[in-house]
């Protein structure tokens, strides 16, 4: 069994026989304990501390405490036993009440989050190394504009043979605002190659008002712009592999907030609770 | 037309550039020079010109080191007047060799790196960054720095040492084999001259001249032979006597160029690093006259393919080559067959040849027949039988077989290496590289890539590290034998030797600043640089930080001259 098999293996055995557990635990004493909802939030929320603790290991990586990778696949199968504890918690009704129903929303946004967040990091990285010209993801801007000013150079070039403006114009009009900043982020992200396309076959139209030297010069852009799209591409998927988090994080911190909130007021109105 | 430069010629570059008629004149009338016959010298390679080319005088005062310890070195050293002193037992301490001791961050160092995170970059206390404790420095006329042991007495006495006088050669073994030094040399009289021969010339006056071939043989064979042979397997089942019969008649030779980083930086910039311009040690088809020991740096198992030729695999220090060709001779007398594969030198490699007549006398018979390869099957134009080389090409695809070869990265034992299918390119290791050093991450996570592969640009801890040659002060070195390669700071001069001797680059040269964030400035006004690279996390708990902050276990510390731990790393 290779590595990464042998992970998935343990983590889904172990979520698996942890969440079996805990559902036979509840179904064995939510009757019988007192203050039973008292016990499966302590542990929902401790659960939920365990997982937080991933991003403070991140931020201390000059102490002994183990590699990222495990700590990355505890956090993910701790991820999918909170939603179990969650149920139980909730005694597998939909909550009551707008505090309530914020946490809940909250608690589903973190959790759904992470789950696409985790999809993301399993599917766009092959994605990006089988479209090659890696790049890393701060020069982007320093290239995107290095090969605009190339293709401006070429487009505005005085060409002494041609008899009409047709290839400056056709820059403005189509490529300027290519080259200008990144473009197709949902193209790229949904892997459709529909503009760039669109774009080329503009190109091939125009080549048939242009002489042999500007043909060679459209040729040129051609490159150009196949190289500006792979930018895009990169620029695309890595933002996307960056922004997840963007999201992931703030909701988390919320998501604490509001279940620290949450702890007070069960504590401050304890009467109900059993 | 693909770029092409003007092929780089031995002597294109003397190594010192100020060697005059007149001081090639008085080394000729010098012994051992006076007693070489120039007549025996060939047209392409005349003793004059080797002197004016490939030597460079010396000068030392007392105390200033020479040589050190674990130093690599490609250059060996005649004393042409006054006496210098080798120490013998016990080894100079660390400081003195301007070396930093081995040893793990302690708990509250490792704890402190929580608030002092936030400090600039590359910062240092000013005391922090004064000589090394019992060392000077001092720059001569020729602006070259010399460090000297500052209190010789204590040194004396507290260290075995010997008196080496005008005449005597050291140097040698390190210079010819790539081995580091064995012992740390300094200058023991007021005025030390002496004249360094890089080792092209040294070979060349060996060729040249028996006297002086027979006297480095000897000390060759009696100072790093008989150590080598007896960790070599093949020989494990012979009686000292044999070995000694075995170290007598063995021959050693060094192909391909020390100063293989420079000239390989400008052949890859000009994008033509090819097999067919490297050295041949052993070519396929040939009669198999000799058993080849890599002893240092690395070769590489080609075969006629087409009109080119393909590599099967890379070899390095302690591979053997060609026994299969012999002991199938030696079974098989009447269907003999010759060299299998091509042998070529990559940047530079030594080699101990055990002659065909030494293995059939003395080292075959003394195998057991369960440790004697299988006979050589006959092949028509393909090979029949698969070559234990072939399984290189097996395990990790003839493409990536070929960039690590040409990249040269079989010569790192710790490469970052990056699975791009797994790296979400979140920067984490950049990240908690900076975090452990300083705040200056020590790597780029960038690289020459193929496939889902990627080398990043980091010290990869090489087995024939090249940076570590012509370091004034020692501060570049190895932790331990054959451990990481580290700088210490205290005396890195920051003369960017290292940076520049580098083949890829991974050396950067920072100018550091002081605890309130300003840069440190010399007497002459400007930045003081120092040379940073990655150290493995050497003084950190839990190993390479960047490693183990990678949460998609995309990135290992690899040693690429274990194919097989890498074609199962990208099977995980």
């Amino acid at each position: 069994m290779t590595r990464f098999r042998r992970q998935l293996f343990v983590g889904w055995f172990l979520f698996l026989l942890a969440s079996a557990g805990a559902i036979a635990l509840h179904l064995r004493y939510h009757l019988a304990l007192p203050k039973y909802a008292y016990l499966t939030g302590w542990a929902f929320f401790g659960v939920m501390l365990l997982l937080t603790l991933y991003n403070a290991r991140k931020k201390l990586p000059f102490l002994p405490l183990g590699k990222s990778e495990n700590w990355l696949q505890i956090h993910i199968y701790g991820g999918f036993f909170t939603v179990v504890l969650f149920l139980i918690h909730l005694n597998f009704r939909l909550p009551t009440g707008w505090f309530e129903g914020t946490l809940a929303w909250l608690y589903l946004l973190v959790t759904g989050s992470g789950v696409v967040g985790l999809m993301l990091t399993r599917i766009l990285p092959r994605r990006l190394s089988t479209r090659g010209g890696e790049v890393i993801y701060e020069r982007i801007p320093v290239l995107r504009h290095a090969l605009r000013c190339e293709a401006e150079s070429l487009a505005f070039s005085s060409d002494s043979t041609a008899k009409s403006p047709a290839l400056a114009e056709f820059y403005l009009r189509e490529l300027a605002m290519f080259f200008s900043g990144p473009r197709h982020f949902w193209p790229h992200l949904l892997e459709s190659r529909r503009p760039l396309n669109a774009l080329l076959s503009e190109m091939d139209d125009l080549r048939r008002y242009l002489n042999e030297s500007e043909r060679a010069t459209l040729e040129k852009l051609r490159q150009l712009v196949r190289q500006k799209d792979g930018l895009d591409y990169h620029r695309a998927l890595q933002s996307s592999l960056k922004l997840w988090l963007f999201v992931h994080l703030p909701l988390t911190y919320s998501l604490m907030m509001f279940t620290l909130l949450h702890i007070v007021i069960v504590f401050a109105f304890a009467g109900g609770a059993r | 037309m693909p770029p092409t430069i003007e092929r780089p010629q031995r002597w294109d570059v003397a190594f010192d550039s100020e060697m005059t008629d007149a001081a090639v004149g008085r080394l000729l009338a010098i012994a051992p020079f006076s007693a070489m016959d120039e007549a025996k010298f060939s047209k392409r390679t005349p003793l004059r010109e080797i002197l004016r080319n490939d030597t460079s005088i010396r000068l030392y005062r007392k105390g200033e080191i020479i040589v050190r310890q674990g130093d690599y070195g490609t250059s060996a050293f005649l004393i042409l007047s006054g006496a210098t002193r080798v120490v013998l037992k016990p080894d100079l301490p660390l400081s003195l060799l301007g070396r930093q001791a081995p040893g793990k961050k302690g708990i509250f160092r490792t704890l402190a790196q929580l608030w002092s995170s936030n400090r600039p970059p590359e910062s240092f206390r000013r005391a922090q960054l004064g000589h090394g404790e019992g060392l000077g420095a001092r720059r001569n006329e020729n602006e070259e720095v010399h460090v000297f042991l500052q209190d010789l007495p204590r040194v004396l006495g507290q260290h075995r040492t010997e008196q080496m006088i005008a005449g005597d050669f050291f140097g040698e073994i390190a210079a010819l084999s790539r081995m580091p030094r064995t012992s740390t040399i300094f200058a023991d009289t007021d005025e030390v001259e002496l004249i360094e021969i890089r080792w092209q010339g040294l070979r060349d006056l060996m060729r040249y001249d028996p006297a002086l071939q027979q006297h480095i043989n000897r000390i060759y064979r009696e100072r790093a032979m008989a150590s080598f042979l007896r960790a070599t397997p093949m020989f494990r089942h012979l009686t000292k006597e044999q070995l000694a019969q075995v170290a007598e008649q063995v021959e050693f030779a060094t192909y391909g160029d020390y100063d293989w980083s420079g000239e390989y930086k400008r052949l890859a910039k000009a994008g033509s690093v090819t097999p067919e311009k490297e050295p041949v040690i052993v070519q396929q088809g040939d009669y198999p006259n000799g058993v080849v020991l890599v002893r240092a740096g690395f070769a590489r198992v080609s075969q006629k393919f087409g009109t080119g030729e393909r590599t099967l695999n890379y070899i390095g220090a302690g591979h053997v080559f060609g026994f299969d060709e012999i002991a199938h001779n030696w079974r098989e007398p009447s269907a003999s067959v010759s060299f299998q594969f091509t042998l070529r030198a990559i940047g530079y490699t030594h080699v101990i040849v055990v002659p065909t007549h030494v293995m059939e006398k003395i080292v075959l018979p003394s195998l057991p027949p369960k440790d004697l390869p299988a006979l050589i099957a006959p092949r028509d134009v393909e090979i029949a039988a698969p070559a234990p080389t072939e399984l290189a090409r097996d395990l990790v695809g003839a493409e990536t077989l070929e960039f690590l070869t040409e990249n040269r990265f079989f010569n790192g034992t710790a490469s970052m290496v990056i699975d791009l299918d797994r790296c979400t390119r979140c920067d984490d290791c950049v990240r908690a590289c900076a975090s452990t050093h300083d705040n200056n991450p020590r790597f780029l996570r960038h690289g020459p890539s193929i496939g889902r592969l990627m080398i990043a640009n980091s010290c990869m801890h090489c087995a024939d590290p090249v940076c570590m040659i012509g370091c004034p002060t020692g501060a570049i070195h190895r932790e331990s034998f054959a451990g990481q390669v580290v700088i210490n700071p205290v005396t890195c001069i920051g003369c960017k030797a290292c940076a520049n001797n580098c083949p890829y680059d991974s050396i950067r040269m920072v100018d550091v600043r002081d605890e309130n964030g300003d840069f440190m400035m010399g007497e002459d006004l400007k930045p003081i640089a120092k040379a940073t690279k990655c150290d493995l996390c050497v003084e950190n708990h839990g190993g390479p930080a960047c490693q183990n902050a990678c949460p998609h276990g995309a990135l290992e510390r690899m040693n690429l001259n274990n194919l097989t731990a890498l074609a199962d790393w990208m099977k995980r």
